[in-house]
């Protein structure tokens, strides 16, 4: 009996100690009630207004490890939104053990390898493909389909992608940088108006950056024929 | 308040409820449906917004409650003083110094500026559903665009009193695709839905739905060529501020028939009247 208990007891220490490596490296938000209420505003403003820029805004911004590709911002996106109700879906390239603990560990969600099944898909513009069956919900549930938030190379509103549609009062340019990832995702988004209701809802991150394109909206660019 | 989470609701309830205003966000005029939860007052009292608005506030917002324009009903009241209370947050009744504003009926009449949101309550969010009772075939004839009823119900107004007589949650198409039903506000707030540049978020706490207009996104009224969408107009102005352009409410004086129209929108009619003195 007492030997179980001295078991259990090393069993909880040796995870409380886990727990503090992976929180100083992947800490989790500092006051979650305020501070998931700032970043999820700031989501809301994103996503509401297409295309514009918003910068972690919060008095103690999520921190992710220097050598982690997901960057702060998208990184506060996943501790705002996701939850034990909540299925993510990471890509090779981002997928680590560590952003896999600080994931469960922080949130709870459940990971899933099945992109039709995820809420959330965390991935960069890199591991980007157009033909992964991500959900783009039904048209009697339009609601039921994932937001992919991914990595992108930079944001800044100048370049040939033009933005409108709701959230936008005329028109909105929004770079995402020119790999044939970003390419690809823009494309992705603009192809998203011929499947309306159903679609693609993304959220990019850059750093301490983020912005959003739903499905919504029309995306043209100024050098290519227009895909609407 | 001590015992209860910031804004009352816990912080798994926020996540869902935030997680469903980015779905309808994305999909302007769409509802999404959610786990609405019990709240301390009954159906029917905005439980669909008062959760809205808790899911959205933060410590530093300044909040406005209104009940068909006014702060100072009933149902005002007892919603700014539960915010006061559950997240001990600042509240205003001027429309232009509130973040958030919460409201019943109405849309005021001083216009938004972006970064406002303004989040309706809602009893019956589904515009269709006098006109199909089932859940199952409102949402098949929402997925077809199938809306022609719609356009019936209006054609029957106008074969019955020669112009269309729905004098309030009259439908609007949301960015040419979703028909929604504004709630209940009078059809002359409708225009003021119209690339509105403040975002708006609808609740309904009975019926488990939450549905958006981004700012700025085109909201029509449905209407015919030769009976085209019109607003109410009144005869009078205001009694108390002399405007001749907001919505007016008739009140009855006494019981000898006499009545004055006076603005529904309180803070409206008094800053107007703080100018004038």
């Amino acid at each position: 009996m007492a030997q179980r208990e001295r078991e259990q007891r090393e069993m909880e220490t040796r995870e409380r100690v886990a727990g503090e490596t992976l929180s100083a490296a992947w800490p989790g938000l500092t006051d979650p009630a305020h501070d998931s209420q700032r970043l999820f505003r700031q989501i809301l403003g994103a996503m509401s207004e297409p295309g514009t820029l918003e910068t972690l805004a919060v008095p103690a911004p999520p921190q992710t490890p220097p050598s982690d590709a997901l960057g702060a911002a998208l990184w506060g996106v996943v501790l705002t939104l996701c939850d034990l109700e909540t299925r993510v879906w990471i890509a090779a390239d981002l997928d680590s053990s560590a952003l896999r603990q600080a994931l469960t560990f922080h949130t709870g969600a459940r990971i899933t390898d099945d992109p039709a099944s995820a809420d959330f898909a965390l991935l960069t513009h890199e591991s980007f493909d157009p033909q992964m069956p991500f959900a783009l919900g039904s048209d009697t549930y339009p609601d039921r389909g994932t937001t992919l938030l991914v990595v992108v190379e930079q944001l800044a509103n100048v370049g040939p992608s033009m933005l409108s549609g709701p959230g936008i009062e005329t028109t909105r340019a929004l770079d995402i940088g020119d790999s044939p990832g970003c390419r690809a995702l823009m494309d992705r988004l603009a192809a998203n108006r011929a499947s309306f209701p159903q679609g693609l809802d993304m959220i990019f991150g850059c750093g301490a950056r983020l912005a959003a394109v739903p499905r919504s909206t029309r995306v043209t660019r100024a050098d290519a024929k227009e895909v609407n | 308040m001590n015992g209860y989470n910031f804004a009352y609701l816990d912080e798994q309830t926020k996540r869902m409820i935030r997680r469903a205003l980015l779905k309808a966000v994305a999909i302007p005029g769409y509802q999404v449906p959610f786990g609405g939860r019990e709240m301390p007052m009954p159906y029917g009292w905005g439980t669909g917004g008062v959760q809205l608005t808790a899911s959205i506030l933060g410590a530093d917002d300044i909040l406005k409650v209104i009940d068909q324009g006014a702060d100072d009903t009933t149902n005002a009241v007892s919603i700014r003083h539960f915010f006061q209370r559950v997240a001990g947050v600042e509240t205003t009744t001027a429309t232009t110094a509130a973040d958030v504003i919460q409201t019943r009926h109405r849309i005021p009449e001083t216009p938004l500026r972006a970064g406002q949101i303004l989040v309706f309550q809602v009893p019956i969010p589904e515009p269709l559903r006098f006109i199909e009772p089932s859940e199952q075939e409102t949402r098949l004839m929402h997925a077809l665009e199938e809306y022609g009823v719609m356009h019936v119900k209006l054609y029957e107004d106008i074969a019955r009193y020669g112009h269309i007589a729905t004098t309030y949650a009259y439908p609007v198409k949301v960015d040419g695709r979703y028909v929604m039903d504004p709630s209940p506000i009078p059809k002359f707030d409708n225009p003021k839905l119209d690339g509105n540049p403040a975002l708006m978020l609808f609740g309904a706490g009975r019926e488990k739905r939450l549905y958006a207009i981004p700012p700025y996104t085109r909201v029509e009224s449905l209407d015919f060529e030769d009976h085209p969408f019109e607003i109410q107009r009144w005869e009078h102005a205001c009694a108390l501020c002399g405007s001749d352009h907001s919505y007016l409410d008739e009140v009855i004086t006494d019981d000898q028939g006499g009545r004055m129209f006076v603005c529904s929108d309180t803070d409206y009619c008094q800053s107007r009247r703080g100018e004038v003195a």
